[in-house]
């Protein structure tokens, strides 16, 4: 257990009160829990404890969840090199896990755990007390063994919070979800994700899309030229957001002060230094290029999102839903780079870019297939997951 | 569309009653009478009053008119009609009349306006919108929707009249109007220059001009004899709140004329100019010297609205015995005061200590501030003990004191010091009692102006610029009193305190104008490489020559009593020099840069801790503070680079969509606020908590200085 926890909590026996243990949650330490060493994975945040719970453990509380403990992550969780995401779910653990979903992680690691993992609509669960890194891009992403822990998270934690500054003024999302009949609906396939993918991966995936024809769903190719800008768009603002974001790391309210500096700069230079991995530090010397050597590529990168938002909105106006690949076989499986995280995200990222939710729906335990990342328009959360379900009965041979 | 045909709403008179009329213009407001839909349709001219009535108007139509919203654009086509009794409409020229549509043309839809556009009710005694209130910047933003508002469009047609006025009267005069360049040398006028890059001789720039001084001189050696232009000048000064980087200057110069020339010729413009405005300027202008200005009123920039005339006092206290005053006259020092009659009852002691004395007058630059009030004949004062009877009496005799009376007294070592302060508490005290008299001007010639102003180092400088006569040319270059003594051929126009313009007879006597570079200390060769083309012109026969130049946006303000100069100009700067509208000024693309030959200027900056500066990691290092290890460069360095590529993939294939920040950005970024309140994380110290070095109550860092 010590390999996938950072930090468990002193023990306490569940059933003292006689109250039945909620859902037992285990926390990646980038969303903030009173007391805890909710650190991020990062030397920037070292020795850090949470002051209090971010919204989304708050409310979890409320709707009667245990804390499990601290999993491990990787520096601010991006990318899954050093995570142990999923594991908790996997091993039984945990029957929910939060981790953040900067470029996908919360679908990769689904898939490489072999569960559910869900990224909800930007702006439907609130961000206050998630230590971030990419705030027009990042949420907090839920992973579990089946459907109806995500649904119980929605309903415990999503909706309009007055803390988080930056949520849209919109109502909470419908949660009610509705039905889904196989003969009604029609999946979208997106052709250039599918080229996207290396052979033989392309084929299997296509193969697994037989089952949903079987099942009597209508199939329908649908086209974004633009889907490899996805990556490109996210690279550019992520960047530049992250290297916003990480200025607060100055080792003056938090982390470590680097010691020898005879004044700010100093102080600055050699803490952040020490601060940052490589890789995360290669990210963010990106970002500081975009924003003090080449700010057109910036404004360039968020033009090519309002085209790269309206292309989406498009595709998904075609179908009940989308369907694509979630992981990229082609990526290394460790990354050393950012590029290695854009390489592993390729299938992933969109989501982040666009704001709108995804799902990763694991393949029958035992099976050799490909798991689906199923996707529809921004706040359709309910009816994503309402499919998710319909088509694990399918996959299951149960409908 | 036949457009001929059209005819503009605010035309619209009883002549056109039950005729047919063609109206074209936008939707101002509207009001639907269950069916029956009223309309102000607006355009240049004014509003007139659309009906669509289901009784008249054929059924699509009406549907149609049902969609309309504010700012559509519209063409109708319909039948003038006279209102109902009781139905007029008092604040519009047409409200006796309205046209009932037949026919209906959406020729431009309009989404919902970020402010309101129109200002006149359509319901007699309703009241009536207005953009006033309306932030600056959002209007700037959408200056174009700015321009639909009655003010906006008088203010602007006004600006129109009053240039036109300007070339018909000039023309009338026989001034020709001369374009002098735009893109030029930097002239001597004393402020910051705008430059252009040139991209044929890179790292040469063009000045844009500051005024067309030189040009308009050498026009008058090129015998034109009598010059005018409109012209743009550009200034990058510290921000202020009434200035714009660019502005409109009337520029007049003449050859043959003396200041009396002068004064005639801008006192019939300006006044034919504020006639535009309804506003007749008493004639002739008075005048007042530089010194008497300063002596009343502390500026060489008088506000004569109103009295509270400046009096020196200095000898009555020739041998006081009041130390303050007595070590101020040792020093040279002068003692001047104000007479502000009958308004002891709003100056109290309190207002006159705790407040002028304490506050107001150091804020000015004072020492000190004495008051007295008049009541019973005697002055009352904090200090009144201290002054002999005869001291007193002298006091009230100098000053006119009586009964009622408030005398201010300001003492100070330096004279320049006293007159300003004095006069800025005149400025303060009449703005404070009301007594600037409303829709008063009183224009004022100020005219003798010191030639130099001296030096920290002892030397002298030029107060206007090194070209403006001397009234007199017997001077000797070397002697710094004389030519501290000598008065130039200077004037200006100053309009209820605000400067409008100025300018002088010029040098135009080669000899004379060597001795002032020699007076300024300027070696033949530094006046040769900083006017040397403009003074060999003078070598060929310079005819004696003036001008002047007024500011034609301070002008117009004037006229038109606007709160700024931004409201009689159709497309202005805001206050921090940008432009809400279009952007500007804006970053520009690296190979637009490297084209001028700017990309290494740029590295030649110097920036604190840039020793080490060469590299773009290291500078990138710096700039996000964050310091890099030996062995990390290599794949720092990589990441760069791939950056870069990536920078150069999104120019290629950006398209002109809007850029977008978020996925859904919040609609309202003020939220109802709760009170606020210290943390209580903050209260108890857990703040501080994660901290890495505390200190008290503060989180501890490193020196702040190198």
């Amino acid at each position: 257990m010590e390999t996938i926890f950072a930090y468990l909590p002193p023990r306490t026996d569940p059933l003292a009160d006689g109250a039945p243990p909620g859902l037992r949650t285990a926390i990646q330490p980038c969303l903030s829990v009173a007391g805890w060493p909710t650190d991020a994975g990062a030397p920037a945040l070292a020795d850090y404890a949470a002051l209090e719970d971010a919204t989304v453990v708050s409310r979890l509380r409320q709707a009667g969840a245990t804390l499990v403990g601290l999993t491990r992550t990787g520096e601010f969780g991006f990318g899954l090199t050093g995570s142990q995401a999923g594991m908790a779910v996997r091993s039984g653990a945990a029957d929910l896990e939060l981790v953040v979903d900067l470029a996908g992680e919360s679908r990769l690691a689904a898939a490489r755990a072999g569960i559910w993992g869900f990224k909800p609509s930007w702006g439907t669960v609130s961000r206050f007390g998630v230590i971030g890194l990419i705030p027009s891009m990042e949420c907090c992403g839920i992973l579990a063994g089946d459907a109806p822990p995500i649904g119980e998270f929605l309903r415990a934690a999503a909706g309009p919070d007055e803390r988080d500054f930056s949520l849209p003024d919109e109502e909470a999302p419908d949660l009610s979800g509705g039905r889904v009949a196989a003969g009604e609906t029609t999946v979208g396939v997106v052709v250039e994700a599918l080229d996207a993918l290396p052979s033989p991966a392309r084929e299997a995936f296509r193969a697994s899309l037989a089952t949903l024809t079987a099942a009597g769903f209508a199939l329908r190719e649908v086209s974004l030229p633009d889907f490899p800008l996805f990556a490109l768009v996210h690279q550019i603002v992520g960047a530049v957001e992250a290297s916003s974001s990480a200025g607060r790391y100055d080792s003056v309210r938090y982390g470590r002060r680097s010691p020898g500096a005879k004044n700010w700069n100093e102080m600055y230079l050699l803490s952040r230094g020490a601060a940052f991995g490589t890789l995360l530090k290669s990210y963010l010397f990106q970002g500081a290029y975009f924003q003090f050597e080449a700010y057109e590529a910036y404004e360039n990168a968020c033009r090519i999102r309002a085209r790269l938002l309206a292309a989406m909105a498009a595709a998904t106006s075609q179908a009940d839903f989308l369907v694509l690949p979630a992981t990229n076989p082609a990526a290394p499986a460790k990354a050393a780079t950012p590029e290695d995280i854009y390489a592993q995200s390729r299938f992933t990222a969109f989501a982040n870019v666009t704001g709108q939710p995804a799902l990763y729906l694991p393949p029958p335990s035992g099976e050799d297939r490909p798991g689906w990342q199923l996707t529809g328009p921004r706040r359709s959360d309910a009816r994503l997951l309402a499919a998710g379900e319909h088509l694990r009965g399918i996959l299951q041979g149960g409908e | 569309m036949d457009f001929s045909e059209r005819i503009f709403c605010g035309e619209l008179t009883q002549e056109h009653l039950r005729r047919e009329a063609l109206l074209c213009g936008w939707v101002d407001a509207y009001r639907d009478h269950g069916g029956l839909l009223f309309i102000h349709l607006r355009d240049r001219s004014g509003i007139v009053q659309i009906v669509f009535s289901p009784e008249y108007a054929p059924a699509e139509v009406c549907r149609n008119a049902a969609s309309l919203r504010a700012e559509y654009c519209v063409a109708v086509r319909g039948e003038v009609r006279k209102r109902l009794p009781g139905t007029e409409n008092p604040h519009i020229e047409t409200g006796s009349l309205e046209v009932f549509v037949s026919e209906l043309t959406v020729l431009g839809e309009a989404e919902p306006l970020p402010f309101a556009i129109s200002e006149k009710a359509m319901l007699a005694g309703a009241s009536s919108g207005g953009a006033e209130q309306v932030n600056e910047e959002l209007r700037m933003q959408h200056r174009y929707l700015d321009i639909r508002r009655s003010v906006m469009q008088r203010n602007l047609a006004l600006r129109g009249r009053i240039f036109q006025c300007v070339r018909e009267f000039l023309d009338s005069r026989g001034f020709v109007e001369v374009e002098t360049p735009i893109l030029t040398m930097s002239t001597p006028e004393g402020a910051r220059d705008y430059l252009v890059p040139s991209r044929v001789h890179p790292q040469s720039f063009y000045a844009l001009p500051q005024s067309p001084q030189l040009f308009k001189q050498l026009l008058m050696i090129g015998g034109l004899e009598r010059y005018f232009q409109l012209a743009r000048c550009f200034r990058d000064e510290d921000l202020r709140p009434n200035r714009q980087p660019e502005f409109t200057q009337l520029d007049i110069e003449a050859s043959f004329i003396d200041e009396e020339f002068l004064y005639e010729l801008i006192e019939e413009l300006t006044a034919r100019m504020f006639a535009l405005g309804g506003i007749a300027l008493p004639r002739p202008f008075p005048r007042m010297t530089y010194a008497e200005a300063m002596d009343a009123t502390g500026t060489d920039r008088p506000d004569l609205r109103f009295g509270l005339r400046m009096v020196d006092a200095t000898d009555i206290f020739a041998a006081t015995s009041y130390g303050i005053f007595r070590q101020i006259r040792e020093r040279g020092g002068i003692v001047k005061g104000i007479n502000i009659q009958g308004q002891s009852e709003k100056l109290s002691k309190n207002v006159l200590q705790n407040e002028y004395a304490r506050e107001i007058a150091p804020s000015f630059g004072a020492k000190g501030m004495t008051w007295m009030r008049v009541e019973g004949g005697k002055l009352e004062s904090n200090i009144v003990q201290f002054f002999s009877a005869a001291e007193q009496e002298a006091l009230k005799d100098r000053f006119r004191l009586a009964d009622g009376d408030v005398l201010i007294m300001v003492a100070d070592p330096s004279p320049a010091v006293a007159n300003s302060v004095l006069g800025q508490l005149r400025l303060h005290l009449a703005d404070r009692l009301g007594l600037i008299p409303p829709d008063v001007f009183c224009p004022v010639w100020v005219t003798d102006f010191p030639l130099f102003e001296p030096t920290d180092d002892g030397g002298v400088t030029s107060s206007h610029h090194p070209f403006t006569a001397p009234d007199r040319a017997d001077f000797d270059p070397a002697d710094v009193a004389e030519l501290l003594s000598l008065r130039s051929r200077a004037y200006d126009l100053v309009i209820n305190g605000e400067e409008l313009g100025g300018g002088s007879i010029r040098i135009n006597d080669r000899r004379v104008q060597r001795r002032i570079f020699a007076a300024l200390g300027l070696s033949e060769e530094e006046v040769r490489e900083k006017f040397g083309f403009f003074l060999r012109a003078f070598d060929f026969g310079a005819p004696p020559h003036g001008g002047l130049a007024l500011g034609m946006d301070r002008v117009v303000a004037m006229i038109l009593k606007t709160p700024s100069i931004r409201e009689v100009i159709a497309f202005p700067k805001n206050r921090s020099a940008a432009c809400p509208l279009t952007g500007a000024p804006a970053p520009v693309k690296e190979k637009q840069l490297a084209e001028l030959g700017l990309l290494n200027l740029g590295g030649r900056d110097v920036l604190p801790g840039d020793a080490a500066k060469e590299s773009r990691l290291d500078r990138l290092s710096w700039v996000s503070r964050i310091g890099i290890a030996e062995g990390e460069r290599p794949l720092l360095e990589a990441a760069i680079a791939r950056a870069a590529e990536l920078a150069v993939r999104a120019g290629e294939l950006a398209g002109p969509e809007e850029p977008i920040r978020s996925p859904a950005p919040p609609s309202r970024r003020i939220r109802p606020g709760r009170e606020a309140r210290r943390s209580p994380l903050a209260v108890d110290g857990r703040l501080l908590g994660n901290a890495p070095a505390v200190k008290g109550d503060y989180f501890k860092v490193a020196a702040i200085l190198e």
